[in-house]
């Protein structure tokens, strides 16, 4: 309970920040949108010189895109931890932040919160209802639910990987280039993972489970009911992935060898 | 009397990894690399009372900020027992910073965006004050602090006396029976060092807030502590009170000369070569330093037998100062 | 010249001091490489050819565009942009170089770094799992590095144009993150660029970015004619020098609203 009243507070003093520079927040509005227009290209120009990919057709991919821009929009806003390591670990910030009576994690949730990053799941439910749309999809009256289900699901997996990430600086000197390069590989689990090879499959459903991000709750919606299963281990494996990842923080905070030694 | 804090056989190490030198070098580090085991502090044991002001001395890198961090619960001991307030800081962190506030002199508590009557009320929802608690403490912290119409104005339109002493009164809000202060007069001028020694002891008097304070400015400590610890590479090397260091260390008298006329340093030798002084000699404004020891008539034997020779502009008489103690204890490392 | 050189070599030996960062980097680009090979090879279905190249070549081309990437690659404007918000770069101002040339050194070193210990052995474990098929052709060789080099130079002078920015933007964070989707869309590392329609295939010939990953790409996978080639490296040619143009004019606005605003 005490947590949820400090995230409220925290949120109202970030619109206030946020509300004094405008123009910035427009910019990044206006980049957000270019990012996810980009991959949105990318399938389009693919689709030009192919009907199928395995079997799915250029609708189905742009939904599963347009599913995947939710979780992926809650994870931005919340987890923008993508410079822990600079900002926290060199620059010492983590002193401060383990001087205060809250988790340490959810502090830092709290900081460096992006709200305007939720602007992408209006995207994405924009794609979902044109690709939706043309492929004639309907919606039961259970659909809204375990679409939220399947989206926190996602954005815990999300979470659950990039604190992982940030936790390899309580042990060891490595600078943030990794994260970049992640926010490629989480790219692949929007595709059918059976296009991959059985490794690269396995990668994305056991180890960077991306895949359940976007193609395998997706696959609901698009009802392949061959991938059912993976659709409802959306919710399981995100929380044990998320669950991980704290643990592993928790003990990367004892670790900590605070700045400049 | 309960201890405030209590540190039993604290003891921290870090690994710290060398690096080959050249290219060659860089190269086989990729594969392995050196390391050594670093004591940043090495077994000390110390404890303070309720209500103390204690000041945490030692030159950089002697251990002062780890033994600081591993109090205040940032960084986890390789050994030792270290208890808080009755709570082991590591272990019970987030109910344990509720009873302690902390100011880093370098590094700052505040938003940097928003404006510090913002940050206050965030970090009175933070630590959950309520209303009239903060009304009651803060409305008088603020006065004295003298931070009122600072309020309104964002932490980084602020100079630097005025962000420390918004950062002092942040670390109060919840009225923390123990202050931790690393470096708190860092670059500030006098009269906010005096401000802010004064608020100090007011605090203490008032709630009976133990102190513990680091600091490179020695005047800090005569002003506030009465007891200091001194630590010097990981090893505590002294710990008691500020005036019997200086009784024991502080030994010998300076007189210092200004002469009407040129005086060479060689004559004056000449002239007390039976007395117990040695001279040396400040040329920027040509004054003459005497350096003699404490046995009653040193002095008044030295002046008369200058006087009686020389025409004099000035003399000084000087007890030898707290920094020239440390000084000599730290050229000798040892107490 | 001197102090630049060892720019070069104070950045590399920097490199080689992050060593999990070493690791990770090659199994993450090869697992990268790997994706999209499955990635093109589903595009591909049972298709020979798609705009001119076979799948094989594809591959090579994602390969190639990948690992030449890391030699290109650089995050010099975001290092600018902390060091102009920091203040930092009042000082190097004052120091005996130019801070613009200092800047493109570091990022070569991190370059030739990322080449060497990177792009090699990463191309060595890729091609022993996936098919690539490497030119045997000296010649193809040498116009590929003389490429990767203004490759190198183009993407520099953007980011030092982005960089830059910080001057005159109070937040720049988001344009260069936009410049970082554009240029990895439009540069030709996601696919190739006469996979695009027409129209916008005509309006990127008049864009810098096709000389940053495409052209290399092609010359590596040989996918195009030898005139072409020659063509494509004298075009990029044209736009290093180009991009001067706008860099110096930038960098004298900027010197000014420095002098001005103190730092």
């Amino acid at each position: 309970m005490f947590y949820i009243r400090m995230l409220g507070q925290y949120m109202g003093q970030y619109l206030k920040t946020r509300l004094q520079y405008r123009s910035d927040l427009v910019v990044e509005l206006v980049s957000d949108l270019l990012f996810q227009a980009v991959n949105l290209i990318f399938i389009i120009v693919v689709f030009g010189h192919t009907d199928f990919l395995n079997g799915w057709s250029r609708d189905e991919i742009i939904f599963i895109y347009g599913f995947f821009l939710v979780p992926f929009a809650l994870f931005s806003s919340f987890f923008n931890i993508w410079d822990f390591n600079e900002r926290y670990i060199v620059k010492g910030e983590l002193d401060r932040i383990l001087t205060r009576p809250i988790h340490s994690l959810f502090q830092i949730v709290l900081e460096r919160m992006e709200l305007e990053s939720l602007f992408g799941a209006i995207t994405g439910f924009v794609v979902m209802g044109y690709a939706g749309a043309r492929l004639g999809l309907t919606i039961n009256w259970y659909d809204p639910i375990l679409f939220c289900v399947f989206v926190i699901g996602g954005a815990l997996v999300y979470a659950g990987v990039f604190i992982l990430i940030a936790c390899i600086s309580f042990w060891a000197d490595a600078r943030t280039s990794i994260m970049p390069m992640m926010y490629n590989i989480g790219n692949y689990g929007r595709y059918p993972v059976d296009i991959y090879n059985t490794v690269i499959r396995f990668v994305l459903t056991w180890i960077l489970p991306f895949a359940f991000v976007g193609v395998y709750p997706a696959a609901f919606f698009l009802r392949r009911e061959e991938w059912y299963i993976y659709s409802f281990l959306t919710p399981v494996i995100g929380v044990v992935f998320f669950t991980i990842s704290v643990f592993v923080w928790n003990e990367g905070v004892k670790r900590y060898r605070g700045a400049g030694n | 009397m309960k201890n405030a804090i209590e540190v039993q056989g604290l003891r921290k190490e870090f690994k710290s990894y060398s690096s080959r030198s050249g290219l060659k070098g860089a190269f086989r580090d990729l594969f392995s690399r050196n390391y050594k085991v670093l004591h940043a502090v090495n077994d000390i044991s110390f404890s303070v009372k309720q209500g103390e002001m204690v000041g945490y001395i030692g030159e950089n890198g002697a251990g002062k900020s780890t033994t600081i961090k591993m109090l205040t619960g940032i960084l986890t001991p390789s050994a030792g027992e270290v208890m808080v307030n009755g709570m082991n800081p590591h272990k019970e962190r987030e109910a344990f910073v509720q009873t302690i506030g902390v100011v880093f002199g370098q590094r700052s508590q505040l938003w940097w965006d928003i404006a510090v009557q913002e940050s206050f009320r965030l970090l009175k929802k933070v630590y959950k004050v309520s209303d009239e608690e903060y009304d009651r403490h803060m409305g008088h912290v603020i006065q004295t602090l003298d931070i009122g119409p600072l309020l309104d104005k964002p932490v980084r339109k602020l100079s630097l006396g005025q962000r420390m002493r918004c950062e002092l009164a942040a670390a109060l809000i919840h009225n923390p029976p123990l202050l931790f202060l690393d470096e708190p007069t860092i670059g500030l001028d006098v009269l906010v060092k005096l401000k802010i020694r004064d608020f100090l002891k007011e605090i203490n008097e008032k709630y009976n807030t133990t102190i513990l304070l680091t600091t490179h400015d020695l005047t800090d400590i005569e002003a506030l502590c009465d007891r200091v610890v001194m630590l010097d590479e990981g090893n505590i090397i002294y710990d008691g009170a500020l005036q019997s260091l200086k009784e024991t260390w502080g030994e010998g008298k300076e007189v210092q000369f200004q002469f009407m006329e040129n005086v060479e340093i060689t004559d004056l030798e000449k002239l007390t070569r039976d007395l117990p002084v040695k001279w040396e000699l400040e040329e920027k404004e040509q004054r003459f330093i005497a350096y003699t020891t404490d046995e009653a008539d040193a002095v008044s034997n030295l002046i008369g037998t200058v006087i009686s020779s020389f025409q004099i502009k000035d003399v000084k008489i000087m007890e030898v100062s707290t920094e020239e103690i440390i000084r000599k204890i730290y050229e000798k490392g040892e107490v | 010249m001197d102090k630049y050189i060892e720019m070069i070599r104070i950045r590399f030996l920097m490199m080689l001091a992050y060593r999990t960062n070493y690791y990770t980097g090659i199994l993450i680009y090869s697992i990268n490489i790997g994706a999209y090979y499955f990635l093109w090879k589903a595009i591909y279905g049972g298709k020979e050819t798609i705009e001119g190249l076979s799948v094989l070549q594809m591959t090579t081309y994602v390969a190639v565009a990948w690992m030449a990437r890391a030699f290109y690659f650089n995050n010099i404007d975001r290092e600018m942009a902390m060091e102009i918000k920091e203040g930092k770069v009042a000082v190097e101002l004052i120091r005996p170089y130019n801070y613009l040339t200092m800047k493109t050194m570091q990022g070569l070193g991190e370059g030739i770094f990322r080449l060497l210990f990177f792009s090699v052995p990463g191309m060595l474990i890729v091609s022993l799992i996936f098919p690539i098929r490497f030119s045997a052709d000296i010649y193809t060789w040498a116009l590929f590095f003389v490429s990767i080099i203004l490759s190198f130079f183009i993407n520099t002078q953007i980011n030092l144009l982005t960089g830059m920015t910080t001057f005159f933007l109070f937040n720049n964070t988001g344009l260069i993150r936009a410049k970082r989707v554009i240029i990895d869309l439009f540069s030709g590392l996601l696919l190739p660029l006469s996979f695009f329609p027409e129209g916008i295939q005509e309006v990127l010939k008049f864009l810098p970015f096709q000389g940053i990953s495409y052209v290399p790409s092609m010359i590596f996978t040989s996918g195009f004619s030898s005139s072409e080639t020659v063509q494509a490296i004298f075009l990029q040619g044209i736009w290093v020098l180009i991009l001067i143009v706008p860099i110096q004019a930038l960098w004298i606005l900027a010197k000014k609203m420095l002098v001005i605003q103190g730092g």
